[in-house]
């Protein structure tokens, strides 16, 4: 644990808990995490009795040297990007937690509960009403997007 | 001895699971009880720990440095309550040597703040919009001191006096001398 900056530290304590005791239907690529502590790579299964169900997720998680009292840069990759009406086509999520809501008490097992909580509670799959111009005028940083959060009913 | 050392350390924390914290005999309920310890931000035991008044436990640097992140939104990592410098209480446990006050290191704490009260509305002295016209004048580089004079953006201006009272008689006496001295001026300038 030496020479780890406080960042590497923290991430490093929460790599092991979430190795150790993962939350029902995630678990992370250890791999990738270990090679880069800043890149996580976090698999994620549909709830089953959700519409979500069967499917699996990749969610891919980048974190600042300022982590944690710098929100971490969290978007869905791979080949499946879960159709919600809170998720853009290029993996962007809207979630008030992910900027202005980010407190340094939350943590990457939180951030995925509350992603799978978001999927969950959805009771139609659709794509935000301005996905293809979003899409088309975003930034790669999902953080450099001034999000609009105004439905917290998903 | 010890037993009292220990429920001054729990002081700050609720501590439901473990009633008598000497009761800890599996290397479990041991860890359980360092956990306890954690800072809320980095995780680790808890250094020069500092508790909110809402009783979330972090180690002074660590929430100074979350305070420093948004100055003018401070609130508790934990459960979003307002929290400030000021109202965190400093935890002394046995094993500290110096019993000073960590908020006192980590930067030395500043001198007290005020803030200014907010305007009213976004421009309350925009233009003439209030009634009564206001003649104000300045001495400077000639167009530009008119112009600065002119102009007051958002600072609110006292309301004129009522129609027909004397100080309305006497305001309106002076803003006439003022206006002919500023016209006898600019007249000066142009004949000069």
């Amino acid at each position: 644990m030496a020479g780890m900056s406080p960042s590497e530290k923290r991430l490093q304590k929460e790599l092991m808990s979430l190795m150790k005791e993962p939350p029902p239907g995630v678990s992370v690529d250890a791999e990738i995490a270990e090679q880069n502590l800043l890149l996580w790579i976090i698999r994620m299964e549909g709830v089953s009795g959700t519409l979500y169900e069967g499917e699996q997720f990749e969610l891919q998680f980048k974190f600042s040297n300022k982590y944690p009292f710098d929100s971490p840069e969290v978007t869905f990759v791979g080949n499946n990007i879960p159709v919600h009406p809170h998720v853009y086509s290029n993996g962007h999520i809207c979630l008030s937690i992910l900027t202005d809501d980010w407190s340094p008490a939350l943590s990457v097992q939180s951030v995925c509960l509350s992603i799978v909580s978001m999927l969950s509670s959805c009771k139609e799959k659709k794509r935000p009403p301005d996905n293809a111009f979003y899409v088309k005028t975003c930034n790669k940083n999902p953080k450099k997007t001034k999000w609009w959060y105004h439905d917290d009913s998903v | 001895m010890s037993g009292i050392t220990e429920n001054t350390k729990t002081s700050g924390e609720p501590s439901k699971e473990n009633p008598s914290p000497n009761s800890s005999d599996t290397p479990d309920d041991e860890k359980k009880d360092d956990r306890m310890f954690e800072c809320n931000i980095c995780l680790d035991t808890a250094k020069d720990a500092v508790v909110s008044m809402c009783g979330h436990l972090f180690c002074w640097p660590c929430l100074h440095q979350w305070l420093e992140t948004r100055p003018n939104r401070q609130v508790c990592p934990v459960c979003k309550a307002s929290i400030s410098k000021e109202k965190v209480v400093p935890l002394y446990g046995r094993g500290s040597t110096k019993q000073e006050d960590p908020r006192e290191k980590v930067p030395p704490r500043p001198a007290g703040q005020r803030t200014e009260p907010e305007p009213g509305s976004a421009f309350p002295g925009f233009g003439f919009a209030d009634n009564g016209f206001h003649m104000s004048f300045g001495i400077g580089a000639f167009p530009f001191g008119f112009f600065t004079s002119t102009f007051n953006f958002g600072e609110a201006r006292p309301t004129p006096a009522a129609r027909g009272t004397q100080q309305h008689m006497e305001e309106q006496f002076l803003s006439k001398i003022f206006l002919w001295m500023a016209i006898l001026f600019v007249a000066w300038l142009l004949l000069a």
